[in-house]
């Protein structure tokens, strides 16, 4: 990971080319995570146009010391979403829960491109599940735990061991790129 | 809060997911800046949760960020055009921007350079650890070449000594060579003796014992004196350096050659 430090102080003084460099270093990430949570394309460009007005409006509150700039990031979009989907919730299990049930499924079909990929397919299926609720599926891990049906203190090291698989991975690639460039040099 | 307690309940992982409550988000920022070691573990959790979202990222549709950034424009104009004024500052702009992200590609480019540098360090020390391998490895293949050859000569004799009552589990083979006079004996199955003693071999040629030499007891396979005419050979015990006259109550094993 690079150090976007610079870039970060630019945006915090409202520099607007550094507002679009943001957007295009992180919005397929946070994208990715809000288009999973809602599972509606039109959606998620709101939400994803909403989140990035607040992290221009609201840069201020960004604080290196309390870590990465994409973890804020990820946090506000996060927020929005279940915000959104809360308050739209409400409405359609007022009108008519079948239809709202029926059609995530049917929406969930369709959008395929939704599936995870990527390092964490090489996880083991229950760590895998782990992360993709608390992470693409927005809940929490009191939810996730009963989602999954397993003890809170198991669910938490299902969470733990998981990252340390990814982590490790991605060391490996590093290390492997490095041996490459190596090569090629 | 307590560094295990926090370490143990997954907070750091909530954290980062921000499921936590304010109260609890000062205490663990609290905990972050009293104790390095969870910065350091913050920065793990951050950093692959960040790499699984980049692998998971899905591309925007093209439409979003023009808006965006319009979005933007309307909302700060209105401060933007009282107080800029001056037409050199878009340029000004423009010029930071690239720089920065000159700036940002060097940095990258250096740690990614010096990453290699360590890199390549490790795979030159893994090299010579990897030589020093080999060359080790040839020592052996001479030294059992060596002795392959001297023991698959075709005019070598085997002969095989067995601990008599004294020490019954004792083995010892001789390869006895008349042509080239050489006697070669393998010695692995010959029980380690004390500090203060030494095995010691001996020829009997006409009635008398002829010293061969003390056995190494660092060695499996070691060659000793040929002695003309030998009828048989010998092992004793003999006190540590060897004797001038075998003990023949310390005879272990004897063999008779044809």
């Amino acid at each position: 990971m690079s150090d976007d430090k610079a870039l970060i102080l630019k945006l915090q003084s409202k520099d607007e080319t550094a507002l679009g460099l943001i957007y295009d270093k992180y919005s397929a990430a946070l994208y990715g995570v809000i288009i999973r949570i809602c599972k509606d394309e039109d959606i998620a460009k709101n939400l994803l146009q909403d989140t990035f007005m607040t992290i221009w409006e609201k840069s201020q509150n960004y604080d290196f010391d309390k870590g990465r700039f994409y973890t804020w990031a990820y946090r506000i979009a996060k927020n929005k979403t279940l915000n959104f989907l809360r308050k739209t919730d409400r409405l359609i299990q007022v009108e008519d829960l079948s239809v709202y049930t029926n059609r995530t499924e049917e929406v969930a079909d369709k959008l395929d491109y939704l599936k995870l990929k990527g390092t964490i397919k090489r996880l083991d299926a229950h760590h895998q599940r782990a992360i993709e609720l608390v992470y693409f599926n927005g809940l929490t891990h009191r939810e996730a735990h009963e989602e999954m049906n397993v003890p809170l203190g198991t669910f938490k090291s299902y969470i733990k061991q998981a990252l340390k698989q990814l982590q490790q991975s991605y060391i490996k690639i590093v290390a492997f790129l490095m041996i490459l460039i190596e090569v090629m040099r | 809060m307590e560094k295990t307690y926090i370490l143990e309940n997954g907070l750091l992982e909530r954290y980062v997911l921000g499921e936590l409550s304010k109260v609890e988000n000062q205490q663990i920022e609290a905990a972050l800046n009293k104790y390095p070691e969870l910065k350091t573990e913050l920065e793990a959790i951050e950093t692959s949760f960040e790499t699984l979202a980049i692998e998971n990222a899905i591309d925007v549709p093209t439409s979003v960020k023009p808006e965006l950034l319009k979005n933007i424009s309307n909302a700060t104009s209105k401060v933007v055009s009282i107080s800029s004024q001056n037409t050199l500052r878009p340029y000004l702009k423009i010029t930071a921007g690239i720089a920065a992200v000159f700036c940002i590609g060097l940095i990258y480019m250096f740690t990614q350079l010096n990453a290699t540098k360590k890199q390549l360090r490790v795979v030159e020390e893994e090299n010579t650890k990897l030589n020093r391998n080999i060359e080790n490895l040839n020592n052996y293949l001479m030294e059992t070449n060596k002795w392959y050859v001297a023991i698959n000569d075709p005019d070598v004799q085997k002969y095989v000594l067995k601990g008599n009552a004294l020490m019954p589990e004792a083995t010892v083979i001789s390869y006895v060579n008349d042509a080239k006079k050489s006697v070669v004996i393998n010695t692995k199955r010959l029980p380690k003796l004390d500090a203060d003693h030494d095995y010691q071999m001996w020829a009997d040629v006409e009635g008398e014992m002829i010293n061969m030499g003390i056995i190494d007891r660092n060695k499996d396979m070691l060659a000793m004196n040929y002695i003309d005419n030998t009828e048989s050979l010998n092992i004793t015990i003999e006190p540590a350096g060897g004797n001038d006259h075998p003990t023949v109550s310390q005879l272990i094993t004897n063999v008779y050659l044809k």
